[in-house]
């Protein structure tokens, strides 16, 4: 199977064509999807998978009945699968899938920060666990019209817990190792106008020594030509303090004015691996 | 009615040389303006008397008879550098289940204003007499919780005090006077005012701390708002959390809970502030008129006979824990956000009796008219700024509504005229999915009268296992609004005995995703004859264009 991309093309002067559509050469897929409605069992919340708009497929290699997505006039046409659980024995893959589609693209190069999510593109409002039930998507990301999502079947549960121990200003978390607090954790404000972007520091370990608290603050936009963002891996940044990674001139003061930074930037890389100058600085208490 | 004039305006332009084409049948058809009749007699008739006659309400408060202290003005604008603020909650303090009354100077009539900063009304009443303002302070430095409070472009909605918070037994706010939040005006020591410091983070959806004008601790109990006048808060209005003296669950009497009566509400007052900045409502950001739930329980309240205009939701239920038996009655809204529920309906609160009561329900909101029209609204406003109806929610703060009726309606020139929206914000994540249950509407009927997008309805629910429903639609007339003006998924609707469509005949049935519709219409029913009343609204400066 391969990734079709279909746009229109501009009418100029009544000579262009209506449609225009492409095959993505990138991406080869091995393997093939069979629907199989009897042995997979895509019941949500006691529903059946039928009265859900939802199928099962088996899959083998690395295929997937969502992988045949469209752009049409730039709007995602596709199903949207989630899948069962792991692999079966015999290596082959169950989803349960929409039996529609829907206004999203699979993404198969998608970055999820767990692995082992799948990428979708949506248009529209509708997030992805709306259209099938079955997955469950974290955070989305706008890029231009078209919003970002990691999609699992497996149910999220977040595993952060409120912690009370932080100073004026922050906003405390107990989570598991390797676990960040993330700004959903936030729950609800007391506004409509409530996006916020976390800024947490080095974690500090818990008394259960699973567990680590944070003391995160929402910070204020990044003012435009900012580069500084959080990174937990600043060589030497105690536990307490925030580690900055900053790709330009800027420094973390400028970016976060709640932020305080004694020492000046060393080289170094940010916590995707690029070069960068970290920083490792702390929260201006009032 | 201006209808004919501005849609022959509208055909007459012509655009890129193509106004002579000939018209297409599968043109949509023209616009029909219909602006609904002008206001109601100046002099209303004693029966007429909003509430009066109105069996689900209470009947209408009144002002208190027992004042314990009366404080004259010594001032005629709001000094920041001699507030009252002590010499006001001393006398609130002292008052407990009496009076204060702010009342302009005898000697001086001129001397009508009192400022303050924080304030407490703990079983207390504040009067403030007709001709008093009492203003907020614009020094953040006295509103100052974690440093924040007025600090430009800062998403901490925590930063700062409020600066009225109500509690305990009957609180109240009454009189013909004003509040005056001054959110439009530069703050003390900045060059900028709250509004302006909200507004910085619109682009990023942010959320200031400004301090809320009125807000009510948790375990109030019958708070009453009464002919008070409120304006320009610097971030939302009224924030209520309050229930009947004898119990939070039970209602013997709607309004036990807590009163909003005969208020008026409207932000931006001016046009300008002292400064010559333009304030238009979408620049009044996160200006809430008045938000039972907001903080705590709210239950057995009445919101009745009011006038809001303002810069966000004109009304928004909010079940961040829970909210039941609420009659919103007889309002007129001007500019704002809307009608609404939400966006927080996941709340939960277990009553002493062990019963589990949830989000938001048994809510009843009628004879109500919201016009877009009541004045302009900024060059920036965007659809939001005109919704009519509207329940929102997302599955990182959703949960149970159910049990709302709407009836008796009318709107203006609305982008939303009903707005039942599962994805209020998409990006978010959550396991909170919203469970939109019976929602009724009847008797509503949206006109265009300067309007130059047609209305859109949309009736969403979260998805194939929570659908909302049922969505009962009886005379719901939207007028110009085209079948595909519709939008809806996971809903099942039940449409009748009254029509849906864009006039008492034109049939519309919903379809989409996971919807399911009944279909119980019977014969031709009549649109709502609708009345908006002329609403109060700033002087329009010399030389501007309305």
């Amino acid at each position: 199977m391969r990734i079709r991309l279909c746009y229109f093309a501009l009418p100029l002067l009544s000579t262009a064509g209506p449609v225009a559509c492409m095959n993505a050469p990138a991406l080869t897929i091995s393997g093939a999807c069979v629907a199989d409605a009897i042995n997979i069992d895509c019941t949500v919340n006691g529903l059946p998978g039928n009265t859900l708009g939802l199928l099962g497929y088996s899959c083998t290699g690395s295929a997937r009945p969502d992988d045949s997505p469209t752009y049409i006039d730039g709007v995602p046409q596709g199903l949207i699968c989630a899948d069962r659980g792991a692999a079966n024995a015999d290596g082959t893959q169950n989803y349960c899938c929409t039996t529609a589609t829907m206004p999203c693209a699979y993404n198969p190069v998608a970055t999820c920060e767990d692995k082992t999510n799948d990428g979708f593109q949506c248009r529209g409002s509708s997030r992805p666990e709306s259209l099938n039930p079955a997955t469950s998507c974290t955070q989305g990301v706008w890029e231009g019209d078209l919003i970002n999502y990691c999609c699992s079947g497996t149910p999220r549960v977040h595993p952060c817990a409120d912690y009370g121990g932080c100073g004026p200003g922050r906003t405390g978390w107990t989570c598991p190792a390797n676990v960040l607090p993330s700004a959903q954790d936030l729950g609800v404000s007391q506004s409509r106008a409530d996006l916020y972007y976390l800024l947490c520091p080095v974690p500090v370990q818990a008394p259960n020594p699973n567990y680590y608290n944070f003391c995160c603050f929402a910070a204020a936009p990044i003012p435009p030509g900012g580069t500084c963002i959080q990174d937990l891996n600043v060589p030497g940044c105690a536990p307490g303090r925030f580690g900055i990674a900053c790709y330009g001139r800027d420094t973390p003061d400028q970016d976060f004015p709640s932020m305080t930074c004694p020492d000046p930037g060393v080289p170094g890389v940010s916590a995707q691996n690029y070069p960068a100058t970290v920083y490792c600085c702390d929260f201006k208490d009032q | 009615m201006r209808s004919g004039q501005l849609a022959s305006a509208l055909l007459a332009l012509p655009l890129f040389g193509l106004a002579a084409c000939p018209s297409n049948p599968s043109d949509p058809p023209p616009i029909v303006y219909q602006c609904g009749t002008t206001d109601p007699p100046a002099v209303v008739p004693a029966a007429e008397v909003c509430g009066v006659g109105d069996r689900d309400l209470p009947p209408e408060p009144s002002f208190p008879t027992d004042i314990c202290q009366e404080l004259a003005a010594n001032k005629a604008t709001p000094d920041e550098d001699n507030l009252d603020t002590a010499r006001i909650q001393a006398a609130l303090t002292a008052c407990k289940g009496r009076a204060v009354r702010l009342v302009p100077d005898s000697a001086n009539s001129a001397n009508s204003a009192f400022i303050t900063s924080t304030l407490s009304v703990n079983s207390v009443t504040l009067w403030i007499e007709r001709g008093v303002t009492l203003y907020a302070s614009r020094n953040p430095e006295l509103y100052q919780k974690t440093g924040n409070c007025g600090t430009i472009g800062v998403n901490d909605s925590g930063a700062c005090a409020d600066v009225i918070t109500m509690s305990g037994t009957s609180p109240a706010i009454v009189g013909d006077g004003t509040i005056d939040g001054q959110g439009g005006e530069p703050l003390v020591g900045r060059d900028y005012s709250w509004w302006q410091s909200s507004y910085a983070l619109r682009g990023i959806d942010g959320s200031i701390g400004n301090p809320t004008l009125i807000n009510t601790a948790s375990g109030t109990t019958g708070l009453l708002l009464y002919r008070i006048t409120l304006h320009n808060s610097p971030k939302f209005h009224v924030k209520i959390t309050s229930t009947p003296s004898y119990g939070t669950t039970a209602c013997t009497n709607n309004g036990d809970g807590f009163i909003v009566w005969g208020i008026t509400l409207l932000t931006p007052s001016q046009w300008t502030n002292s400064r010559g900045d333009v304030l238009t409502p979408s620049f009044a950001r996160n200006t809430d008129g008045v938000d039972p739930g907001a903080n705590n329980i709210a239950q057995c309240g009445v919101i009745a006979c009011n006038t809001i205009s303002t810069g966000d939701d004109h009304i928004a239920v909010k079940g961040g824990h829970w909210v039941s038996n609420l009659v919103i009655a007889h309002n007129h809204f001007g500019t704002g956000h809307g009608m609404s529920i939400g966006s927080e309906t996941y709340g939960s609160y277990t009553s002493p009796d062990g019963v589990q009561h949830r989000g938001v329900e048994n809510v009843s909101v009628y004879d109500l008219t919201i016009d877009a029209d009541s004045r302009p609204v900024g060059y920036d406003a965007q659809a939001a700024d005109f919704n009519g109806i509207r329940v929102k929610s997302d599955e990182s703060r959703g949960g149970v509504v159910k049990n709302i009726t709407y009836r008796d309606i009318c709107m203006r020139d609305m982008t939303n005229a009903i707005l039942i929206s599962t994805a209020y914000n998409p990006l978010f994540a959550g396991t909170y999915f919203p469970q939109f249950g019976s929602l009724s509407f009847q008797n509503i009927h949206h006109v265009t009268c300067m309007g130059l997008t047609l209305p859109v309805l949309t009736l969403n629910g979260f998805s194939a296992v929570y659908p909302a429903g049922p969505i009962t639609l009886d005379n719901v007339i939207v007028d110009n609004m085209g079948p595909m003006d519709v939008s809806s998924q996971f809903a099942n609707i039940v449409l009748g005995p009254g029509n849906f469509g864009p006039d008492e005949q034109t049939r519309y049935t919903p379809s989409g995703l996971g919807v399911s519709v009944t279909e119980n219409r019977t014969g031709v029913s009549v649109p709502r004859t609708c009345v908006f009343p002329t609403l109060p609204a700033p002087t329009i400066p010399p030389g501007w264009l309305r």
